[in-house]
Formats: C-alpha cells, structure tokens, sequence
C-alpha cells in the first residue's frame, strides 16, 4: 500500500479534543508518503474527497457529526477509529450517566445549532470499522503503524512489558498511595510502590509513555489482546489479581479505585461498562 | 435580509461566521462554536485527585495549560505551595505549549492565507523558492514538534501531560537528557527566528496587497503574565484600558466581580467583557502590557513591534506577528531555564487532601484560564472552567464587523470577504474545544 502513488488520506474530525490531530501532526514520517487529502485542521478543504484512507476521531455527539460521518465514509475504502472518543464515544461517555446527561441536554441546547444527540456515541454505532488505533491519543509511532500497514508494526503484549520498571516480591503497600505519594522511585514497579497503575492489562504499543516518567497507566491503549473480547468483569478480577499478588491492600479498596471515571474513560472504552451495549471489537482489528 | 454563512478550517475546533445583510448594510456578524461536550457537568463526582488526568482532554492542543491549572486549583483547596524546582519545570511544560501552540498558529493555521494556498503541506518547492531557499513545511513542523518534545519532557506524556501533581511534579527532569534538550533548542533559534523574520516578510506583502493590518478600534486588554520577563505559571490577572494603563489587577478568585459572562442563544461558546467593553486575551494583549521580555533576541523583535506599530498597538494582523515574538522568546527562554541542575532538590511535598474550594489560574497560549472546584467528600461537586477564547469573543465578532463592512457594498459583496473572515477568526486563534468544553 506504501508503493507508487502516495495514497491519499482524510482526518474527519468529530467531537473530540483534537489531541489525536495533534499527535498525527507529530508524526512527521507521513509527510513523505502520504498525501493529506483533508483534514479541516491543518487544510482549507471543506468536503471529503475521494482517499484510500480515512481516519476520523472523535465521538459523534450532535447530529452534523453524524451527518458528516456518514458522508464521509462513503468515500473511502478504509475506515480507521482513531482515539479513545470515536471508540468509546470517549470522554464524553463520562455525561453518559443518566442524571448529567438529562441536566447536560436541560441546560445545553440551543435552537440556531446542530443538536446534540441523547448521548455521546462511538463511531462504530453507525459505521464498520476496519481498524481500531487505541491511545489518548495514539502516540506518533502508532499512527504511522495504522497507515503503514499495522501487520508489520511490533509492539508488546502489554504496557508492563515496555515499560521496564522492576517487580519486587518483598515491597508490598498497606494501602493506595493516591497521588500523594511524593517522589517516585524511577526504578521500581509502581505497583510496589502503591499505585493504582493498571499498565498490566493495557495493551502495549504506546512505549509505556506515562509509566517510564512514574505516572500510573491509565489504560488509554484499551485491555490486551487476552483480555479485549472478553467482558469488562474479566479484566476487573485479573487488575485485582496482580494487586493481591503483589500488595497488601484491601481488594475492596483496589475494587473501588478502578470503578473510578478516569479508568471507566481509559481502561473500559472498550466495555459495555458506559452501557453502550457493544459486542467486543476483535482482536484482530485493533492495532 | 441576506445571511452569509462561512464554515471555518484551520482554527482548532468546529465553528462558523453568519453575517446578516440588509441592502447593502451589515446587520450583525455572528461567531458561532458548533459543538459542545460538558466537561463542566462530566466532572461533577469524579474524585478530585483525578482532575488533572481528566481535563487535559478538554482539548489536545490547550492540554497542558488544563493540566497545570487544574492542578494548581487543587493546591489553592488543598492550601500546598510546590517547591521551586516543581515551579520551574511547570514552566518549562507551559513553554513547550506555546511553543508548540504559537508554531501551529503560525505556520500551519495561518501561513497559508498569506502565500495563497491550501495548507502548509500545499506549499510548492517553487513557491518557497521564491523568497528562500528551505523546505518551510519540514521546518516549520520541525520547530513545532521541539513544543511538544518538551512537554513529553517536564511532562511525561506528549499531548496530555502527566507529571503535575499536587504538591509538585511526578518526577523531576534528567540531566542528561535537560542538556541534550537544550542544545536542540539552541540549535532551533536560528531556524525559528528565520521563520518568524520569513511570517512578517509575507505578512508586510499580505498587508500591501489587502491595504489594511486589520483596523478595529481600541479595546481592554487582559493577561496573566507579569510586566516584566512574563512568566506563564502566573498568580495575578490584570487589565489594561484601551489607551493603555493598567486598571486593574485581580486573583483568579476573584473573576466572577471582575468580568461580566454571558450566554448566548446561537453559540455554545458564551462571552465576556469588562465594564461593559470588549476585551482582548492573548499575544497582543500580553504584548502590550509586557515592557520588556527579559531576553535578547525576543526583545529584540519586541521593539521591531513598536517601532513599527507604536504601543499599545491595535491592528488585528499583530495578533499572528506577536505569537512570533512568543514563539522566539519560549525557545529561548526554555533553554535558559533548563540549565538548572534538576537532581538534589526537592520536587514534590506531603499533603493532606481537604475539602473546600480552589481557584488555578495559567496564562494559556491564548489568554488567562482558570480553573475553579468545589471539593466535598474528595469530590468535585462543582466544577467550571474560564476560558481565554470567551474573553475574546465579543472582539472577534467586532473585528468580524469591520470586516464585512469593508467588503460588503450597496451593490455587491467582494470576493476577498471570504478570505478576510478567515484571517480575523485565525488572528484570534480561537480555540473551540475550550470554549465549550
Ligand atoms: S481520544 Fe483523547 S486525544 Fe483523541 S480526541 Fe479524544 S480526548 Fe482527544
Ligand atoms: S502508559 Fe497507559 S495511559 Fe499512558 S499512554 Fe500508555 S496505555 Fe495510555
């Protein structure tokens, strides 16, 4: 796919945060091999033309989202979902619980606007996904991966293992440090070291970005490929799993922890577990 | 009565200009952001510790600024102040967002608009050629990617940092990789001052073949950083009159007495103003209120601008000239705070989480921005976020009016109002995401 012509490419952005343009704009690479067909951040370009490729982030959250997704996806032969909001419907998934969404829609309509639909949606409620690209955002190196051909692109199986910080068997926290933790030990595990770090389930791609500089993985690639078809039950025993192993502290107080929005954002965007009553995406197509 | 709609690209976010035209007479220009996804709601129940995680995602080309104040409004509830060597490397993570933010601006938003083309990607060898004799594209990517390789470095990760946190920073800066990081950006200046000498070449020809910099009248002027050597990790707001004295200064605490909001029925972005007046946010307002950079080379370019544009300066077009300056001064600047030494100092403090309420205020590339929380039971129970691009909303609108009335006639409307809808909005460089959030 990388032969002859470059191959044309399109970014529709929906309603997300931009942060995945951003981050294709660091993969500088593409720039060589690609041509950028559209993307209404970087280019005057109002309408998607016809491209071999189409990478849209984003959620769908009003109806000129929809509206534009479904126009643009008849122009292309590949669809990519790029980030965690055309996944997962993404952070505005966290005003899917029922009691913000109804005083999100009392207080945030307006007539002149598009409308916003009843909740924020993941792309693949209305379109067929080729490629799944996981990440808040995908770092650089993960988006050349998706253009290039994800078949040759190497990555671990999880986050722990890129992420080289050692386990040790004789250092088990009483509890959950928080993020009060004061300074962390750039060598060690930060389980040992009582964070709620869930980089044994994630899976890896992403070079254990947060992790190496000592912030605990939030889950942002989505679960493993073990662990991606089955239900998000499956994966809350294996994180409380790891924690029994490797800590002393209270499974009620791990259970607690992960029902948190920041790892129902990140770490469940592929569940049912925001009630979006999707099948599991398979394996074979998340990159 | 006519309405003249025109969709907007190469600004961050979703957003639209109506323009009503009544026989030859411009009725009202409307700046409309189309999308909106409720962070303010979302946040409610969330643990508060988890914030900084969290609002990054408002949006990805402001995330660092969210992170910063989102951190420092928690040590505002929490009553922690972060040792200095913490201070220091939120700086560093704010210079690497203008860096980055002033880059994309410049180059990739509103580059374009003065060489005629599509996108920076559009530009042809021998349209570079004409003028110079460098591939502008590779190297203006280039100097923007140096904003965000620093933000993975005081930050952790690269769009949404990690490394603030209460009480200081994750982790403090390698040494070895703080010189090796430094000589880059000593590296980059040279290239970055050609760009940005290259930006007001073609703006001065853009200007000759438009006639105008963008004429709008006076108007306040509201920024976080200080008088002299500006600083972004900012504690104070003030505010200038339209002739040029400082009037006011303010704590972010204080927003609510200070600046007038207000909702609107065709924008899910609301507006602010101050006694009444419209305000300017961002590079020209900082401009104008700052006497000295603090630093040679953006000094220098400092009184390029008031030599020729006078002080306060007005025009609207200098908004794009200033995010140069800003973009000079952050590379110089971080390179200068890097030489530190980052090892055998404390970053990071002890604190005890509390409930009660916190205001944290950054100067974002685009103006002040403030975060507020209500903390109860370790939860947000309140949580609401002023953004820069509000402030400056009623000034695009007015400029935007400016505009249409120089090309809109009695009899016909000039071809060249598409394009200079374009430039108004982008000299604002207003940024959707944030403004709805
Ligand atoms: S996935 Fe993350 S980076 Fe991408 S648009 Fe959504 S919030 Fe932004
Ligand atoms: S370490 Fe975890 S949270 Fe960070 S980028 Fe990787 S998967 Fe995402």
């Amino acid at each position: 796919m990388t032969l002859k012509k470059p191959p044309r490419f399109a970014v529709l952005q929906l309603s997300g945060c931009a942060g995945c343009e951003v981050s294709l704009l660091n993969a500088n690479e593409w720039i060589d091999q690609f041509d950028l067909a559209f993307m209404p951040l970087v280019t005057s370009a109002y309408d998607v033309p016809e491209v071999e490729v189409l990478l849209i982030s984003g959620g769908v959250r009003s109806d000129e989202d929809l509206h534009n997704l479904r126009q643009a996806v008849k122009r292309t032969k590949k669809i990519v979902a790029v980030g965690t909001c055309a996944i997962s419907g993404g952070v505005a998934n966290l005003g899917n619980r029922d009691e913000v969404r109804r005083l999100f829609l009392s207080q945030t309509e307006r007539h002149d606007l598009p409308r916003l639909l009843p909740k924020s949606q993941p792309v693949d409620t209305f379109v067929d996904v080729d490629l799944y690209l996981p990440g808040c955002p995908p770092t650089p190196e993960l988006f050349m991966g998706a253009l290039l051909g994800p078949e040759d692109f190497v990555a671990s199986k999880t986050v722990c293992q890129e992420c080289g910080r050692k386990k040790l068997k004789d250092m088990k926290p009483a509890h959950l440090t928080g993020s009060r933790g004061g300074e962390v030990d750039p060598d060690i595990c930060l389980i040992n070291q009582g964070y709620l770090c869930v980089g044994s389930s994630t899976r890896g791609g992403c070079r254990a970005l947060c992790t190496r500089p000592g912030h605990p993985c939030v889950g942002c690639r989505g679960p493993s490929d073990i662990l991606i078809e089955k239900d998000s039950q499956v994966w809350l025993e294996s994180i409380q799993r790891i924690f029994a192993a490797m800590t002393d502290i209270p499974a009620e107080e791990i259970h607690e922890a992960l029902l948190s929005p920041q790892l129902s954002l990140f770490l469940f965007q592929f569940s049912d577990y925001a009630g979006t009553g999707q099948a599991p995406r398979p394996k074979e197509k998340v990159l | 009565m006519t309405t003249l709609t025109f969709p907007l690209s190469r600004i961050e976010g979703h957003a639209r200009v109506e323009i009503e035209v009544h026989e030859g007479e411009v009725i009202s220009t409307r700046f409309q952001a189309m999308e909106k996804r409720g962070f303010n709601l979302m946040v409610q129940g969330a643990p508060a510790e988890q914030m900084p995680v969290i609002v990054p995602r408002i949006c990805g080309v402001c995330s660092t600024a969210h992170h910063v104040a989102s951190v420092k409004a928690l040590e505002d509830a929490y009553g922690v102040q972060p040792p200095p060597l913490a201070n220091q490397i939120r700086e560093l993570l704010l210079l690497g967002q203008l860096i980055q933010n002033q880059a994309t601006s410049l180059f990739v938003f509103t580059m374009p608009d003065r060489l005629g083309v599509e996108s920076i990607f559009h530009i042809t060898d021998e349209e570079a050629d004409q003028t110079s004799q460098f591939n502008i594209a590779k190297r203006a990517l280039m100097v923007r990617q140096l904003g965000t390789d620093l933000i993975s470095l005081a930050g952790g990760q690269f769009i949404h940092p990690v490394k603030a946190v209460v009480g200081g920073v994750s982790s403090s800066i390698d040494q070895e990789k703080a010189d090796a990081f430094r000589q880059r950006l000593k590296a980059a200046l040279p290239l970055a001052c050609e760009l940005v000498d290259y930006y007001w070449e073609i703006s001065l020809r853009m200007k000759d073949r438009i006639g105008t910099w963008g004429d709008d009248q006076p108007a306040y002027y509201i920024s976080s950083t200080e008088r002299d050597n500006p600083r972004y990790n900012s504690s104070i707001i003030r505010v200038m009159t339209p002739a040029g004295e400082c009037c006011r200064e303010f704590t972010a605490n204080a927003f609510r007495k200070e600046l007038t909001f207000e909702e609107t029925d065709y924008s899910y972005a609301g507006r602010t103003s101050y006694q009444g007046g419209v305000i300017r946010a961002n590079s020209l307002a900082r401009a104008n209120m700052t006497r000295s950079m603090g630093i040679r080379r953006a000094d220098a370019y400092m009184r390029r601008l008031r030599r020729e544009f006078g002080h306060p300066a007005h025009p609207i077009l200098l908004f794009d000239l200033c995010r140069g300056i800003e973009l000079v001064y952050a590379i110089e600047l971080a390179s200068q705070l890097l030489e530190v030494d980052f090892s055998h100092q404390e970053i990071d403090l002890h604190y005890t989480p509390r409930d009660g309420e916190g205001w944290g205020l950054v100067e974002a590339p685009r103006g002040p921005l403030i975060h507020h929380y209500v903390i109860e039971k370790g939860n947000i129970a309140f949580g609401e976020f002023i953004i820069p691009t509000v402030h400056n909303m009623l000034a695009i609108e007015r400029a935007l009016r400016v505009a249409a009335e120089r090309y809109i006639h009695d009899d016909q409307v000039d071809l060249e109002l598409e394009q200079a809808v374009g430039r108004v909005v982008r000299a604002f460089d207003p940024c959707i995401a944030c403004a709805t959030h």
